[in-house]
């Protein structure tokens, strides 16, 4: 008895010690890249801009795609004189949020450095309804939306077949809607992958760039782009990209001019 | 040919020397004596002039006794009309040249003339002679055969443009009309200064145009502006009087090192070369000829006043060219070269000043940076400003203020910088650079301005930015610098096995039920093939205890065993449940397997006799007989029948 008694606060101890270390655990991990990243937001605030976006390229590098690292790190790119870089971080936080007021501002500014630069047109109005109905789950979280609606699916269908006492037509519309529903959510989730891993787009980081006309140096030149042009990338050799600007005109420049998006 | 008018005229013009006739102005009646000279010293010749200006009807005209001087030329008379501010008047002038022969004061009395009628006398002119020094013969004396009718006021008379006989026209020519080119250096620093100046050395009258202009290839150039029309200046080379014409003079700024070539200009001349022609002898036509008829006075020009046709006249081309100069360019010495250097040769000062020193965020702040002095003030590249983070730099504004026609070119080139202050706070502007290339010191120099401190203020612009980044378009939105969840970007959940074995695993359950509902279904379905197959065999069973109750003379069993054979064979064979068996029934399965007729016929008679045995029992051991080979053969019937 006394023995059992014992036991249990002692199993209890152990087990709330080994949740505070695992708790302490992650909380060191999470905090490591909050401190470089408010390491990198002081010298921004000091104006070493140049430091700065190297501390948050640097987080960057290592995997982390938060919105505001990378908003941060186009501050400090603009800042420091480096629009293609900043461009590059605007359009990535964009990507994350495309309907961020803030950083579509900011990227308003950094493309009116741009020389020549041509404007997107808008999205039509079905474009954007989608892209908001996108924005509603993480591409993960569509893709366990469909995994549980397909649960529910299928145990409506077998409730549906097997007891006959439970087929009713409130029980089949049921089973449509969830049927309906997990359609949209694999389809989401589908669209939301391929639209995160398209690299068809990027921004040119090199100033004075002449474009060529073919894909090889002894072609002749064609038109001019400039650092911070977004292009569309529809084709590439081993070492040419055949890039098209918003305005249409297509061209061909060496890959290494591009970071693509 | 006849008209010598035109001769004097052409020459006259093309030299762009006109003579001294542009004295008459007034409309009424004069009558003067002019000197070029009223001191002279006693080896110097002078001209005199006598002028009868809107003189009507004159009858004669006559000069005074020259009796201190000696009559070099003379007299040559003029004649020619004015339109002077819409009024027109006419003059004859008759001019000597005269050479004192002894030092002293002398007065020449006036000349008479009858004009209309009445003696008009001109008014004397004192002469004041004195003696003459050695320096000033010698040139005098260099030009033998036409010194002694140079006239030195009119300058209208080149003595040269007379070919004489048996002369040769291109020697000539190569001897008194040619190209000059002038360079004050030809060996110099890239950058430096280089005047050159292309000269045209003419003793003829000669109408030239310039018709090809050096490039200057490799210069930067900066003419100088010359006088429109051309003034000539007079030369001597070996003694020889030249006019001279300035035909282009540029500052060169060489761009490259090197061995540079200047272009040479080209003339090309419409040389008038009047010929004596011997054939022709002089007439007596004037009044003044029998006066003067003195060899001297075989003169073309002399004749061609009087009307005398002697001469022709030639226009000869000619084309010359400069010889070409090779300037030698060194390249500015690479040891010592300062970083702020870009291209500045000469001497400069630079003064550099801020408009404010204190301003808010609002405002706009200026540097002016000037640069002055002598050298490649128009090729000055704008100093590195280096501006501190914290300002917006513009593109500098560049003035220039360059000295016209100053050589060495001289002036002030002045670059305005645009500052935009983006952050509050003390900040400094660093000393502005600027360096060149002194070519006399042969070194470089770097000037320095004082560095700029700029107080800035907080502007109210900067602060609404803050909160509303709509009104300030060109404004930052500032970093974001709360705490915020990390996680580095995670795998794909949809191309990852979990989301295809997660979707695949209901299917699976689904398809287990299924499977599993499918077997209870058979075996149901199994257990009422197997009485279907085996009802003969259990209805002949039961036919077999009948047979033996009917041996035994059991009537009631025999009957009811019987009945319980056909009915369960039929049971079985046509899957009606026991309970539901009715004669109606078992027709209506029968004929729906389109069994009619005898068969069915039979069944229901042997039915009735068993239900009619059973109810009404009378023993009759053939009747049984009977029904029993009845039952046997209706089952084998039917079961034939069922099996097609």
């Amino acid at each position: 008895m006394l023995n059992t008694k014992n036991i249990k606060p002692f199993f209890f101890i152990i087990s709330l010690f080994a949740g505070l270390i695992a708790g302490q655990a992650t909380q060191a991990q999470a905090l490591i890249p909050q401190q470089r990243f408010d390491a990198a937001n002081n010298l921004y605030q000091q104006n070493k801009f140049t430091e700065a976006a190297a501390a948050y390229q640097e987080l960057m590098d290592e995997g982390y795609t938060q919105k505001m690292l990378y908003f941060n790190a186009g501050n400090a790119y603009y800042k420091a004189g480096k629009n293609g870089s900043a461009i590059y971080s605007y359009e990535k936080a964009l990507q994350l949020a495309p309907n961020d007021a803030v950083i579509k501002h900011n990227l308003e500014l950094a493309n009116q450095k741009v020389n020549g630069y041509v404007e997107e047109l808008p999205l039509v109005f079905f474009q954007q309804w989608w892209q908001q109905l996108s924005l509603l789950h993480s591409p993960n979280g569509w893709a366990t939306g469909a995994i549980l609606l397909f649960w529910l699916l299928t145990a409506g269908v077998l409730l549906n077949t097997f007891l006959p006492g439970w087929k009713n037509k409130f029980l089949r519309w049921g089973n449509y809607t969830l049927g309906t529903l997990f359609v949209l959510y694999l389809i989401f989730s589908i669209s939301t992958y391929f639209a995160a891993n398209d690299h068809s787009t990027g921004i040119v980081m090199h100033s004075n760039i002449r474009t060529k006309t073919a894909p090889d140096d002894n072609s002749r030149d064609s038109f001019e782009v400039q650092e911070g042009m977004k292009v569309h990338v529809s084709d590439a050799t081993k070492d040419y990209c055949k890039i098209a600007l918003a305005d249409g005109k297509t061209g061909w420049i060496s890959c290494a001019y591009i970071k693509r998006l | 040919m006849k008209d010598r008018f035109t001769i004097r005229k052409c020459i006259l013009s093309i030299l762009c020397c006109l003579g001294v006739v542009a004295c008459a102005q007034a409309q009424e009646f004069r009558f003067t004596t002019s000197v070029s000279s009223n001191t002279v010293s006693q080896d110097e010749p002078f001209q005199i002039q006598f002028m009868l200006e809107n003189g009507v009807n004159i009858a004669s005209f006559t000069p005074p006794s020259f009796k201190d001087f000696e009559v070099l030329q003379g007299p040559s008379q003029m004649q020619g009309q004015s339109i002077f501010n819409g009024k027109r008047s006419e003059y004859i002038a008759l001019s000597y040249v005269l050479q004192p022969k002894r030092v002293g004061n002398f007065t020449i009395p006036g000349a008479q003339a009858r004009v209309n009628g009445s003696l008009v006398k001109s008014n004397p002119v004192l002469i004041e002679v004195r003696k003459g020094n050695a320096q000033a013969q010698a040139p005098q004396a260099t030009p033998p055969p036409v010194g002694h009718r140079d006239r030195s006021s009119g300058g209208e008379e080149l003595p040269e443009g007379v070919l004489r006989k048996g002369e040769d026209i291109n020697a000539k020519l190569k001897k008194n009309i040619f190209l000059k080119v002038d360079v004050d250096k030809t060996d110099l620093y890239e950058g430096d200064q280089l005047t050159v100046t292309y000269k045209l050395y003419t003793r003829l009258p000669t109408n030239s145009s310039v018709t090809k202009v050096p490039a200057f290839k490799g210069f930067s150039a900066k003419d100088i502006e010359l006088p429109n029309p051309p003034q000539a200046t007079e030369e001597r080379i070996n003694g020889i009087p030249f006019k001279v014409f300035t035909i282009r003079k540029t500052l060169l700024f060489p761009l490259q090192s090197g061995t540079l070539d200047l272009d040479p200009v080209e003339v090309n001349n419409e040389v008038r070369l009047v010929k004596l022609v011997s054939g022709k002898q002089s007439k007596a036509k004037d009044q003044f000829d029998d006066f003067f008829n003195d060899p001297a006075f075989k003169d073309p020009f002399f004749d061609d006043f009087f009307n005398r046709p002697e001469v022709e006249y030639e226009d000869v081309p000619y084309k010359i060219q400069s010889t070409p100069i090779k300037v030698n360019v060194k390249p500015l010495p690479a040891e010592g070269k300062p970083a702020s250097f870009n291209g500045a040769v000469g001497h400069f000062n630079m003064t550099a000043t801020v408009d404010k020193t204190k301003l808010s965020t609002d405002d706009a702040l200026t540097l002016k940076v000037t640069i002055s002095g002598q050298g490649n003030v128009n090729l000055l590249n704008s100093p590195k400003v280096e501006v501190p983070t914290g300002f917006e730099k513009y593109d500098p504004k560049t003035t220039d203020d360059i000295e016209k026609n100053s050589n060495p070119l001289t002036g002030s080139r002045q670059f305005e910088y645009v500052l935009m202050p983006q952050e509050a706070g003390q900040h400094t502007i660093p000393a502005v650079e600027f360096s060149y290339f002194d070519p006399s010191a042969n070194s470089y120099k770097t000037l320095r301005s004082e560095p700029f401190v700029i107080n800035i203020t907080q502007g109210k612009r900067i602060k609404e930015d803050k909160h509303d980044f709509s009104v300030g378009k060109n404004e930052l939105v500032k970093i974001d610098t709360g705490l915020h969840k990390w996680s580095k970007k995670q795998g794909w959940l949809i191309t990852s096995a979990w989301f295809y074995i997660l979707l695949l695993l209901p299917l699976l359950i689904a398809g287990g039920l299924i499977l599993y509902k499918r077997k209870q279904d058979y075996n149901i379905t199994n257990a009422a093939l197997l009485k279907h197959r085996y009802a003969n065999k259990v209805a002949l069973k039961r036919l077999e205890l009948a047979a033996r109750y009917l041996k035994e003379g059991k009537d009631k069993s025999f009957y009811e065993e019987t009945s319980r054979a056909v009915w369960g064979y039929l049971s079985h064979k046509l899957k009606i449940p026991f309970a539901d068996l009715s004669k109606q029934l078992v027709q209506e399965k029968l004929s729906a397997r389109q069994i009619n007729g005898s068969n069915t016929s039979d069944l229901f008679e042997l039915i009735d006799n068993c239900e009619m045995a059973l109810y009404a029992p009378s023993h009759n051991n053939n009747k049984m007989q009977g029904t029993y080979t009845q039952a046997v053969n209706i089952i084998t019937n039917l079961e034939d029948a069922l099996k097609n």
